[in-house]
């Protein structure tokens, strides 16, 4: 299981990557993540809306409530335009942290 | 006899058969309980809610154990009050702002209407001598009957308020959704019902038709800026206030 700082850190670069996908809502995001990490991600639900609210302030993504095929409305979250530059810059930096860990921990590092 | 245990069994199976949507209102109302959450947030929570408990059904656990799973998923309604406030503590005042400015929009602009209203019925009161049983109460120094028309001017608000608390007026919910889908669209609407409550006061006490056409428009405008200085400051500051999420269909990247 990662550490409270470091899912607290990732959880930018995550949301939008999961986004820049396609659109989503909480609870879906929240099954991508558990299943993408295989369960060693674990963000309490409590704790996503605020991170989501606070990157639609930013302007980094934008919400839309919709009707879903269940016929419950649900408020759907996608990137922005803004979201998808910072992302990009994210990636650039994610990437440089996990080259360098790569090369110390001599793992094959991956092109930026 | 086998028909009449088998019925008295299911009555039984149904008084003890966990209610779902009754735990889900009392956690909703814990939930309306945190003055942090706004309702928009709430409305989120709870269809989070209500998803991963469908979540915990499709694999074969039964609404009891559903809820509790989910509801202990989802935090406690304290705890997701302080994250919220932590994640943007402006944004809660900005709501409650808005809230406080809007209800002191409608208590003026329906004291503007009734001060008239009741003026008018006053007036009707004594020129047809309605009031005359009630005059022997003014020897006494009793001003019975302008206390009545006074409770008269108050009671619509205290009744909308206490419909509102209840959560009875779903009708004024819609409306409110209505006005507010945008800012352009409550603006416009704001100013034309100040507008129509205006001119028709003007128009009766004042008779400013009387004047000449070109003066009355001038002297209609400068004074309904005048007189309705304190709405219009109102309105404007409601459209500012006015909670920025979903009032129109945002651009995708």
């Amino acid at each position: 299981m990662l550490t409270k700082d470091l899912v607290a850190a990732s959880s930018k670069p995550l949301l939008l990557s999961i986004l820049a996908g396609g659109e989503s809502y909480g609870y879906e995001i929240i099954q991508k993540v558990r299943a993408l990490s295989g369960g060693q991600i674990e963000w309490s639900d409590g704790m996503l809306y605020p991170v989501l609210h606070r990157l639609e302030r930013d302007g980094l993504i934008d919400s839309e409530w919709k009707e879903a095929d269940t016929g419950r409305q649900r408020k759907y979250y996608f990137i922005s335009a803004d979201g998808r530059k910072v992302l990009k810059t994210e990636r650039q930096q994610w990437l440089t942290v996990h080259n360098t860990l790569s090369k110390l921990w001599k793992i094959k590092p991956v092109t930026i | 006899m086998a028909d009449r245990s088998q019925h008295v069994k299911q009555i039984m199976e149904n008084q003890t058969r966990y209610n779902l949507n009754a735990a889900i209102e009392s956690w909703r109302q814990e939930l309306a309980a945190q003055a942090n959450l706004t309702a928009e947030v709430r409305r989120e929570l709870e269809t989070h809610l209500r998803d991963t408990i469908t979540g915990f059904q499709q694999r074969g656990l039964n609404d009891e154990e559903s809820f509790w799973l989910a509801r202990r998923r989802v935090g406690q309604p304290q705890q997701l009050g302080e994250e919220f406030v932590k994640a943007d503590p402006a944004k809660v005042w900005r709501e409650r702002a808005f809230w406080i400015v809007l209800m002191l929009s409608i208590v003026k602009l329906w004291f503007t209407t009734s001060d008239y209203l009741l003026r008018q019925i006053n007036s009707a009161i004594w020129s047809h001598h309605l009031a005359a049983p009630f005059e022997w109460l003014y020897e006494f120094n009793i001003p019975l009957f302008d206390f009545y028309l006074t409770l008269l001017n108050y009671f619509p608000i205290l009744c909308l308020l206490f419909f509102l608390a209840q959560g009875r007026m779903d009708w004024v919910g819609r409306l409110f959704q209505f006005i507010f889908r945008s800012r352009l669209q409550f603006v416009l609407t704001a100013l034309a019902l100040v507008l129509v409550f205006d001119f028709y006061s003007d128009y009766s006490t004042v008779g400013v038709m009387a004047w000449p056409r070109a003066l009355w428009f001038f002297q209609y405008c400068s004074n309904f800026l005048f007189n309705q200085i304190c709405l219009l400051s109102f309105i404007f500051l409601i459209a500012w206030l006015m909670p920025t999420q979903n009032r129109k269909t945002p651009k995708r990247a």
